[in-house]
């Protein structure tokens, strides 16, 4: 979810037209801004997301080999 | 580069594996997007996916469903607990009260909630009532839950604590004589609370391949695709195929509210049995918050099949990933969501309930092999 609206612990978010009140408490240490967004379970904010897309670890493996090729 | 779910599957596709490769996920909402979007009917026919222990509502005691069922009918208290748990059916004579849907039904005062903070709104409307919890769940849900006593938890609500850890039940299968899986993938938001390097263990002590993927196809593709190039390659790594969420330690904020709340204990597994260091237990320091402390007289020696799945139910099985959903005897027939028997045709994470929901009417022994 979006973070809409910060006061201490607590956030308003949306995510797809729904907003809901969201606690930040677990999120304690983190810097944590309006236009962020949050993975939010059970109420609580678990987690910052970042713009990461799914991936693994071969990719980086095969573009290694692919740079070693390439540089040969 | 990003690459698409399709990219993936194709990616999968081109791996020249021979043998059966059965990979096994440990989530209730990793197994309900594998079904729902239908990648195992995608993946080649050597690959099978197995639904693993991932649902806390299947595995919750079945003396701690009771236990809450009595309090909710002997006690003048308000019993909230998350809506699936409603209708896990208890081990009881028939006439009986068996489930907290039925205890509603006649007169308790039960009430549905879908966070540990409406059971303080609750709590706090009500300063005159007693509010028990009945809180079940693995890391992600225990830690809110953990966060809801140590922002101050109001003097009348107590929690009926069952929280469990999901990598002691895989570690359990793998010390076992029979595993029943060659891959794992693990839990995107149970490593994002613990860290991804609990599932460590199964790469480094039992070489599994193991990737941690997320909710979304591309994700859980990703991590399949690397647990198989692991097989095929012969390397054995922990990959993280979510770094949307997932951080090198985890959460730490959320662990150290954990630890502060509650201790790791040995705890019970419905239909499986006590599981080391599976569970959680609140701190002394909450004692007066603990329903178990709070409510100890409750009348429930005496019990026949306490403990048990309830007859002719193969959930313990089906939670284990030891037979598919629609191989238990009674799936879709005496056993649907309409009626359910055992909870993993209750719980949104069941598997059972999550194959019911994808269109899997059909009983295995119903279906005819197609050759030998």
């Amino acid at each position: 979810m979006q973070i809409l609206e910060i006061e201490g612990f607590d956030a308003h978010c949306s995510a797809k037209g729904v907003t809901r009140d969201v606690s930040l408490f677990l999120l304690q240490g983190e810097p944590l801004a309006v236009g962020d967004f949050v993975m939010v379970h059970v109420g609580y904010a678990i987690q910052k997301m970042n713009a990461q897309e799914a991936r693994s670890a071969w990719e980086v493996h095969d573009e290694m080999l692919a740079a070693e090729a390439g540089g040969a | 580069m990003t690459q698409t779910a399709q990219e993936w599957l194709e990616k999968i596709r081109a791996l020249p594996l021979k043998r059966r490769t059965r990979i096994m996920n440990v989530c209730g909402g990793h197994e309900r997007s594998i079904t729902l979007a239908g990648i195992r009917s995608a993946l080649p026919k050597t690959i099978e996916l197995i639904a693993g222990p991932g649902c806390p509502v299947c595995v919750c005691p079945e003396e701690d469903v009771y236990q809450a069922i009595q309090l909710s009918l002997q006690r003048d208290v308000i019993l909230v607990a998350f809506g699936d748990m409603l209708r896990v059916p208890v081990n009881v004579a028939k006439g009986e009260i068996r489930s907290l849907e039925q205890a509603k039904a006649s007169g308790a005062d039960i009430r549905p909630i879908s966070s540990p903070r409406e059971a303080v709104r609750i709590a706090r409307e009500n300063p005159e009532r007693s509010v028990v919890f009945f809180a079940a769940g693995f890391e992600t849900t225990t830690a809110p839950v953990a966060a809801m006593m140590l922002e101050g938890i109001p003097d009348n609500l107590s929690v009926l604590l069952s929280a469990r850890r999901t990598w002691p039940a895989v570690a359990m299968l793998l010390d076992s004589d029979t595993p029943g899986f060659d891959g794992l993938v693990a839990p995107g938001h149970v490593s994002t609370i613990m860290g991804p390097e609990e599932w460590l263990f199964v790469v480094e002590k039992h070489h599994i391949p193991t990737a941690v993927a997320g909710f979304m196809p591309v994700s859980l593709l990703a991590a399949m695709y690397s647990v198989l190039r692991q097989l095929f390659e012969g390397e054995r790594f922990l990959d993280n195929c979510y770094p949307e969420l997932v951080r090198p330690g985890g959460n730490q904020t959320a662990q150290n509210k954990i630890s502060q709340a509650m201790h790791v204990t040995d705890a019970n597994w419905r239909g499986i049995g006590m599981i080391s260091d599976s569970g959680f237990e609140l701190n002394p320091l909450f004692a007066q918050h603990d329903a178990r402390v709070k409510f100890p007289d409750l009348d429930t020696a005496g019990r026949k099949r306490a403990g048990q799945m309830p007859p002719g139910c193969e959930c313990a099985s089906v939670v284990l990933g030891k037979i598919n959903p629609n191989e238990c005897k009674i799936y879709g027939r005496a056993c649907t969501p309409k009626s359910p028997v055992g909870p993993c045709m209750v719980s949104d994470e069941g598997a059972c309930r999550i194959w019911w929901s994808a269109g899997v009417r059909t009983n295995a022994a119903e279906i005819q092999p197609l050759e030998a």
